[in-house]
């Protein structure tokens, strides 16, 4: 069984209304999302509103369709054959599934990192350059500047700004992915997401990139899909607890590993099943 | 537990019994291919090897007669000499049952008047010039027999021109010079007569020599601008004369009855040099179009008559420096082949090839100039005289036309006008030189291999990239063996339709190919802008799988609308045929078989394996490096270029290098469509000769042991080393980018 003491459950004092968010508050809203592999239906009638300036995890067993809920915000299942998707994104409003929506352009606003780091094979500047460089900025003041800021709130700075121009494979694992964040961070998108970021680091790295995360949400609603439970109190303001396509549970946090609503996330949390 | 042990044990013996089989395979692998290497640099070596000339036997004359002339037969069994008495004695140069090395053998009656002098022909005919100015022509000729049981060889003497003295001076004035050429039509003497004449005598068969020595008389005299003669030569075609006055050479045209002066041979005014140098020896070349003459400052010079601006003019090709001190005093010329010996007045001896300017040999063997100096028939050996002492030498000079200058450089052939690179290792005619420089066929290949690649990577890359990065799975799965079961097509299959299906075809639509090189790609763009257009409606009826297929027809229709439209095409802009349009308007030769032909019949042959071996490269880039670089806001073609393409480097070079080393190494294709004329020239509409291609062809032709042979190993070898250059830069430029750009 899993306690969760308070004092791991960040920003507990800053409660919001996840049922009645203003729009100035709400980064994303869902509505009624249904996606189909073929014909099997992976996201049945999601709907949740995801607040700004905060970290949201979503959290369950394996195959219960979270990363692919992430994967939906920024439209990564487009990529997926004989993907469908029925219902509703909203950014600011507007429609992300809607016809003449530019993919790349939302996926500017939208960045993602992956669970496995994936640094280009190039050297570290240019690929926390690469977002910067595909939308055409070649000034060298910009990217410079850029590199330094990303770089700096990815708390990479220190370790690489002697060798910027080295291979970022010769990184360590952790150390990728900060980059990685890094390189999202630098076309300043307005949601990140984080799709199990730390399961392929050591805990060590994994302390770093969940400080990070922290840091992060002063400038970016964050989105994190997460295995790890205590990952998720740790780091996380919200918490959505998703089940074979469902999203079972959906609070703050601290009230979801306290004191759960439904049979099924008390069941998850306190490790009977997943 | 003993059924347990018992397993192990079998487990045991099957790990080991694996391992050394596997090892086993590995190094004979290696072995093997180190085998090859060697066996071909150990058929090459004996063409870089440098002459020998080692002494055989030497034994003393025991006749107390001056000896006039010395000869040997082809198989230096039977040495002869001619003496002042018109005695001919033969001696054995191989001991047998009945005779020792030095013994004489034979001793024969050639006239029954004392000589003054015997002057060597071409061949074996020898020229007796008596005492009182009689001629005659006696050709010592050798013939085995076996009546014994074992093989003897025995003299026989023939008079090629009957038994009765030649008059070659109508006025009968005794001969200080003379020389003579013979066929089976007519003889002819050209000889300098004691009051100073130069004189042609013809003598015409009435039927043919070569069975009846009767003859007709014709004498000529020859306008000399000189009162001294020193030497006089004859080509053996009888076409020009030679004659050596002083410090330059008379050349006369024998062809017709006028026998003009044709040129004056005047080595002095060729250089600046500091002190006038003297003629001191002539000789003429096989072949009979070069003359070598020797100079009193020790240089031989080769001379021949080359096309220029003026007409055809002797020149000065090329020049050896025999001695530093010492004059030449005699040249020497082998039969068949271009080589010549040397010897100074102090008897030091050089043996010279001309055309490659190979310096064979130097040494000496008397101290003076030996009174009689022969070459054997086949050249492999030296028969000289020296104070009454006759040695044989063996001479091992089997490729002297062979060095590495003239393989690779340019050389200056017989009759050509400027020195060239030259591929021509056989002919019709006996006294052909072979021509064997590698440039023209190392340049073939690259050549085809060129054109084969420029048709081939753009094809073949394009077709990768799409199949790996945009085709969808499934329609992928039926592509990619299709294409790579291409690979398996015979390639003589490519190379018989190459040749003689689609060469005439390339020839008559040439228009007709230029437009598809436009209007193929503009109608895929065409087509894919329009599908891109078309209704949603219309498009999700179509699968996304089949969609490309639409390519198909609009492919077939623009090919179809370019060959319709290429008579009109030649009509209206060439005057009704491109072909004579490229060849008398644009002054390019044209070939049927061409690189054209070559570069799309071998392209085809090379994509297949570019293709899958770059296909492989594109899909196998990481889903998470495509996926992180679309997260980024690229879009895919921007993920093509900057994440997928880059990660694949390696791999798409390596398959680059690879179809390279295929269209180096195709021989079937280049064999059958190439035309296989050795010529250096880029030119598209020209064919080409390729390594492979030239090993095929002359193999079966070539003798084995020949220089021809060693070179066409030699052949082999380049494009051993070529393939082996391309692999291993194949290599290597992919480990550097494998470390650079290869993820995780």
């Amino acid at each position: 069984m899993i306690t969760v003491s308070p004092q791991n459950i960040a920003n507990s004092e800053s409660k919001i209304d996840l049922a009645n968010l203003s729009p100035e508050q709400k980064a994303l809203d869902i509505n009624n999302l249904n996606l189909f592999y073929g014909e099997k239906q992976a996201l049945n009638d999601i709907s949740m509103a995801i607040p700004k300036g905060q970290v949201t995890a979503f959290i369950g067993p394996s195959g219960c369709g979270k990363s692919t809920l992430l994967r939906c915000i920024n439209r990564m299942n487009d990529l997926v054959d004989g993907c469908r998707i029925e219902g509703q994104i909203n950014l600011h409003g507007q429609n992300i599934y809607e016809k003449h929506v530019d993919v790349a352009a939302l996926r500017r606003k939208v960045g993602m990192v992956f669970q496995r780091p994936n640094p280009f094979p190039k050297s570290i500047y240019e690929n926390v350059v690469y977002g910067l460089r595909i939308m055409g900025e070649n000034n060298r003041r910009v990217l410079d500047e850029a590199v330094e800021k990303s770089l700096k709130a990815a708390a990479l700075w220190n370790e690489v700004k002697d060798r910027l121009h080295e291979s970022a494979l010769g990184l360590s694992g952790g150390q990728q992915q900060r980059l990685v964040i890094a390189r999202a961070i630098a076309i300043e998108p307005e949601v990140l997401l984080l799709d199990e970021p730390t399961s392929a680091l050591d805990p060590i790295s994994t302390l770093t990139i969940e400080e990070l995360i922290n840091d992060l949400k002063k400038q970016f609603t964050v989105v994190i899909v997460t295995h790890n439970m205590q990952q998720a109190a740790r780091v996380s303001d919200q918490t959505a607890f998703m089940y074979m396509g469902d999203l079972i549970e959906y609070s703050d946090t601290n009230t979801l590993f306290t004191t759960p609503a439904k049979k099924k996330t008390e069941d998850y949390i306190t490790g009977r099943y997943g | 537990m003993t059924i347990a042990l018992k397993s192990v044990g079998s487990r045991q013996l099957k790990n080991s019994l694996a391992r050394w089989l596997i090892t086993l395979g590995g190094v004979s692998v290696l072995f093997t291919l180190v085998l090859i290497f060697l066996y071909l640099l150990y058929v090459i070596k004996p063409v870089f090897e440098s002459a020998k000339i080692e002494p055989v036997h030497s034994f003393a004359l025991n006749n107390q007669e001056k000896v006039l002339a010395t000869g040997l037969d082809e198989l230096q069994e039977l040495a002869y000499t001619i003496d002042e008495q018109g005695r001919i004695q033969y001696f054995a140069l191989k001991a047998s049952n009945n005779v020792s090395v030095g013994e004489k053998a034979f001793d024969l009656e050639l006239l029954d008047q004392p000589l003054k002098r015997v002057i060597s022909g071409h061949g074996d005919k020898k020229l007796l010039v008596t005492q009182d100015n009689n001629i005659q022509l006696v050709a010592p000729r050798f013939q085995a027999t076996y009546d014994t049981g074992t093989r003897e060889i025995i003299p026989n003497i023939t008079y090629p021109l009957g038994e009765e003295f030649i008059a070659v001076d109508e006025q009968g004035v005794a001969l200080q010079h003379i020389a003579f050429a013979m066929n089976d039509e007519r003889a002819v003497f050209v000889a300098f007569t004691q009051d100073g004449r130069l004189i042609k005598t013809n003598l015409l068969a009435d039927d043919d020599f070569s069975y009846d020595p009767a003859y007709s008389i014709e004498y000529q005299e020859i306008t000399l601008d000189s009162k001294r003669v020193d030497e006089v030569k004859v080509t053996p075609d009888a076409a020009m004369a030679f004659v050596r006055s002083a410090d330059r050479v008379f050349v006369f045209d024998l062809s017709t009855d006028d026998n003009e002066l044709k040129a004056t041979i005047i080595p002095q005014l060729e250089q600046n040099r500091t002190k006038p140098q003297q003629l001191t020896a002539m000789a003429l070349l096989s072949g009979s179009s070069s003359v070598l003459l020797g100079e009193s400052d020790g240089t031989v010079s080769q001379w021949f008559e080359v096309a220029t601006d003026n007409g055809r003019e002797f020149k000065k090709i090329r020049s050896f420096d025999v001695s530093n001190t010492e004059a030449i005093k005699q040249i020497y010329t082998e039969q068949y082949r271009k080589s010549f010996y040397t010897l100074t007045a102090k008897g030091e001896m050089g043996a010279f090839y001309t055309t490659s300017e190979n310096d064979l040999w130097r040494g000496s063997f008397t101290s003076k100039v030996p009174e009689s100096f022969v070459i054997s028939p086949r050249a492999n050996g030296l028969l000289m005289l020296n104070d009454s002492q006759l040695s044989l030498y063996s001479v091992k000079n089997d490729h002297p036309e062979v060095t590495w200058s003239a393989l690779w450089q340019q050389v200056w052939y017989e009759g050509y006008p400027e020195p060239d690179y030259i591929w021509q290792s056989t002919s019709g005619s006996d006294d052909f030189e072979a021509k064997f420089s590698l440039v023209p066929i190392s340049f073939g290949t690259m050549k085809a291999a060129l054109y084969a690649m420029l048709f081939a990577v753009p094809i073949a890359l394009a077709a990768a990239i799409y199949t790996a990065y945009f085709m969808t799975p499934e329609l992928r799965k039926k592509v990619k063996p299709t294409i790579e079961i291409m690979e398996a097509l015979p390639t003589v299959i490519l190379g018989f339709l190459a040749g003689l299906w689609l060469a005439p075809i390339v020839e008559h639509n040439l228009p007709a190919i230029a437009m598809l090189l436009i209007a193929l790609p503009a109608t895929v763009f065409f087509t894919a802008f329009a599908w891109h257009k078309l209704p949603k409606e219309i498009k999700a009826k179509v699968p996304d799988t089949w969609a490309p297929l639409i390519l198909i027809p609009t492919l077939c229709l623009a090919a179809y609308c370019s060959f319709a439209l290429s008579p009109w095409m030649e009509a209206a802009f060439f005057g009704g045929d491109v072909r004579q349009y490229i060849t008398n308007d644009l002054g390019i030769d044209f070939d049927q078989r061409n690189a054209l032909v070559v570069g799309i019949a071998m392209g085809f042959a090379v994509i297949p394996t570019i293709f899958s071996m770059a296909e492989d490269a594109i899909f196998s880039v990481p889903k998470h490096l495509t996926s992180g670089s679309l997260a980024l806001g690229a879009t895919p073609w921007q993920t093509l270029i900057k994440v997928v393409l880059l990660t694949a480097s390696p791999g798409i070079f390596s398959a680059i290098m690879m179809g390279l080393g295929r269209a180096v190494g195709e021989t079937m294709i280049v064999l059958m469509a190439t035309g296989n004329t050795p010529v250096l020239d880029w030119s598209l509409f020209q064919g080409m000769r390729t390594l492979s291609a030239n090993i095929a062809v002359e193999m079966p032709e070539s003798e084995v042991g020949s220089s021809h042979y060693r070179i066409l190993f030699l052949a082999a070898f380049v494009l051993f080393v070529f393939t082996f250059i391309f692999n291993t830069l194949a290599e290597f430029v992919r480990q550097r980018l494998r470390e650079k750009y290869s993820s995780l």
